[in-house]
């Protein structure tokens, strides 16, 4: 039985994703919970599992490659000595809305999708070849050299055509900058040089593709700045603890006093407050170019070490949903940077962030963000005044 | 507008314009048709034009060619195409030859309407598509109606013709609500570009039509590619300047059809590319075809036998990814 793995859905904003790279090959054997893939949303990289035990009989998708949410990436051949009846784990893709549920039963759905094409033979499309002849192109004489693969189409062959006049550099900037090939009179060997000037004289701008990330980035930003907001300006005493981490002392301090102030882990709902009993904090981390707001989950249970080991995990994990989700209140911390005090954005749905400056001289400077709607002023001295008890006393280190 | 209204439309105003032209049917008088489509004639132009026939193609279709001889310039309607093969030696032998054989001194302007096709369980005896046996008799005209517009223009073209036409509909088309976009200069033998698209041209015709374009968008997000869509229109000739146009574009063709795969139309038009743009093509051709089965009367096996646009999308995303797309 052919069991299909789809690619997830893994947030609601999700249309498609991007696979990045496959953790299997075809005709591995696999066991279910076992990462199959690595795949890009439009928030973060995630990995894909099986849910069934089997053998890898094909990847549908190529890595690099772009997918509709619910798009089959793989197929798994499942153990077919079992004789329990195996369901899809997510429906399938339906075309349109208009379609008739498909009612048709898995031996004639088989008997509809089991007739493989036979990959085409030959060595070159007819165009492929009429090109080719126009172009003087040798197909067999590239062939023998591997520069052309089997059948060659026409994008191969005008491939092969742009080599001979552009060198493998100079290629690489017309696609980095997006300039069509034809803008270059082709009657000598193009450089990168050349294609250089040519950017330079024209001001021709780079293109960055937003990752997945940046564009998570932009949309909780923007959501952010739509938020009736204040800010409070403060000073905390506090003394760095040998081996832990600044970030680690700030985060238990903030989720123990979070504990008396039910609003600081409230979320706002439609008609409602809901307020969660656990201190979960976000903490901007950056990652390369890439920034994730990692939530450090049951502060209130947590020692300062076991907050500090956390710390050093996440930098290297590729996140889960659930390791982005959940939070109440952030955190961000520029202080390593030597920064004296700056404001944060506040992440998606959270009451408010705390942005810690440089410690100097055993004194830290924060700034808070709020959002009004759910944290008053006077909700918010109170909090304040909590966190700066607790960060004068020595009682939580 | 409705479809079936469209036609009603185009006989009408053509009954109205000219007196010599008359229908004949089954049920086309007192009951307005079969399928709704001479509803309120029989009222407003009375029993002599609008004529209720017996149960008998062979019959319906051998008056209406003695009426063409003698004059008038009918339309005959046939419920579906599977009985218009009782008609077979008039339409054949008759109405496509009599130009030829009285050395042009007679013309039949005749028009024969008839849906086919797969409609919703009227099992293998009323489910047939006959375009591969009337596109293969020179002396007809087969014209294949989709949409409104066609039908409307398609049909009223098709009743001043002086030649026979073979004017197909499909039974699941007449109560579809469709846009009418009036036409200038309508030419009934032109192909029409239902989308414009860069990297592949899907042929189609009748109610896949609807299909393709329900599975376009899955094809298009999956190959990140752009399709462009034919609607031949005319099937009998062909348009093989539009083909030819889309393919010099797209380099790339699939047909889709609902008819057999074995015989079926799309086979003389893959014929005519393969003969005729062998060159263009950085592809083989794909046929999207119904089994080669006798239409069957359960519901689930009936979807099975024809191309829906979950099939389409899956096997042009299959063919797409082996052949370099």
């Amino acid at each position: 039985m052919d069991y299909k793995i789809v690619m997830p859905v893994l947030s609601d904003t999700m249309q498609k994703g991007k696979l990045i790279r496959w953790r299997v090959h075809e005709g591995d054997r696999v066991h279910k919970g076992d990462v199959i893939a690595e795949v890009e949303s439009d928030k973060a990289i995630m990995e894909v599992q099986t849910f069934q035990d089997g053998i890898v009989k094909k990847l549908l998708v190529k890595e690099g490659e772009e997918v509709p949410i619910q798009t089959p990436i793989a197929i798994i051949e499942t153990d077919t000595n079992k004789k329990e009846a195996l369901k899809p784990q997510q429906p399938q893709t339906s075309i349109s809305p208009k379609e008739e549920p498909s009612t048709v039963p898995p031996v004639i759905q088989e008997l509809l999708t089991t007739s493989p094409h036979p990959l085409p033979q030959g060595e070159a499309s007819a165009a492929a070849k009429k090109r080719a002849a126009e172009l003087g192109i040798d197909i067999q004489k590239l062939h023998s050299q591997k520069q052309l693969p089997t059948p060659a189409h026409l994008h191969d062959i005008e491939e092969i055509a742009l080599k001979r006049y552009f060198t493998p550099k100079a290629l690489k900037l017309l696609q980095d900058y997006n300039i069509d090939p034809k803008t270059f009179r082709k009657n000598h060997k193009i450089t990168d040089q050349e294609v250089m000037s040519y950017i330079k004289e024209h001001n021709i701008p780079y293109s960055v593709p937003l990752s997945a990330n940046r564009k998570a980035v932009i949309q909780t930003v923007e959501y952010a700045a739509k938020k009736p907001i204040y800010f409070v300006f403060e000073t905390f005493v506090l003394k760095k603890v040998p081996n832990y981490k600044i970030t680690a002392i700030l985060l238990k301090k903030l989720g123990d006093v979070m504990q008396k102030h039910p609003l600081t882990r409230a979320k706002l709902e439609q008609e409602y407050l809901k307020i969660y009993p656990h201190s979960n904090i976000s903490v901007a981390v950056a990652k390369g170019e890439e920034l994730y707001m990692v939530v450090c989950k049951n502060i209130e249970e947590k020692s300062l070490e076991e907050i500090n080991i956390w710390l050093q995990e996440i930098k290297d994990k590729t996140y889960i949903p659930q390791d982005l989700l959940g939070s109440t209140f952030g955190i961000s911390n520029l202080g390593m940077f030597g920064i004296e005090r700056f404001s944060a954005m506040i992440n998606k749905d959270d009451v408010g962030i705390a942005a810690f400056g440089a410690l100097q001289d055993n004194t830290i400077a924060v700034t808070f963000t709020f959002d009004h709607r759910i944290l008053n002023g006077l909700d918010a001295a109170k909090f304040i005044q909590d966190c700066k008890k607790a960060f004068q006393g020595e009682e939580n280190v | 507008m409705l479809y079936r209204e469209a036609l009603n439309n185009a006989i009408d105003e053509m009954m109205a314009a000219d007196e010599s032209v008359v229908i004949l049917g089954e049920d086309v008088g007192r009951y307005g048709g079969s399928y709704r489509v001479s509803e309120g004639l029989f009222a407003k132009y009375g029993a002599k034009r609008v004529i209720d026939t017996p149960i008998a193609e062979l019959s319906i279709v051998g008056n209406a060619i003695g009426m063409a001889i003698a004059g008038l310039r009918p339309i005959a309607e046939i419920m579906t195409v599977n009985f218009s093969l009782l008609a077979l030696d008039q339409i054949i032998n008759h109405a496509a030859k009599f130009r030829y054989m009285s050395g042009g001194k007679m013309t039949i302007p005749l028009t024969i309407r008839m849906p086919g096709g797969v409609s919703k369980q009227l099992a293998a005896q009323h489910s047939e598509s006959y375009e591969t046996i009337y596109t293969a008799i020179p002396g007809l005209i087969v014209l294949a109606a989709s949409n409104a517009t066609y039908a409307y223009y398609g049909l009223k073209a098709a009743i001043a013709l002086n030649d026979p036409v073979i004017f197909l509909e499909h039974e699941l088309l007449y109560p579809m609500k469709m846009e009418f976009k009036p036409q200038e200069n309508f030419d009934p033998f032109k192909a029409e570009i239902v989308k414009e698209g860069k990297d592949l041209t899907i042929i189609t015709y009748l109610k896949m039509r609807y299909d393709v374009l329900q599975a376009i968008p899955t094809i298009e997000q999956t190959l990140n590619i752009t399709v462009e869509v034919v609607d031949l229109n005319s099937l009998r000739p062909l348009d093989m300047s539009t083909i030819t146009q889309s393919i010099q574009k797209t380099k790339r063709v699939a047909i889709v059809e609902e008819d057999h795969k074995t015989g079926g139309y799309g086979a003389e038009v893959i014929a005519r590319i393969s003969e005729e743009l062998f060159y263009e093509l950085d592809a083989p051709p794909l046929r999207i075809a119904g089994q080669d089965v006798p239409i069957p009367y359960n519901r689930t096996l009936e979807l099975a036998s024809i191309p829906t646009p979950k099939k389409i999308a899956q096997k042009i995303i299959q063919w797409g990814r082996e052949n370099g797309l």
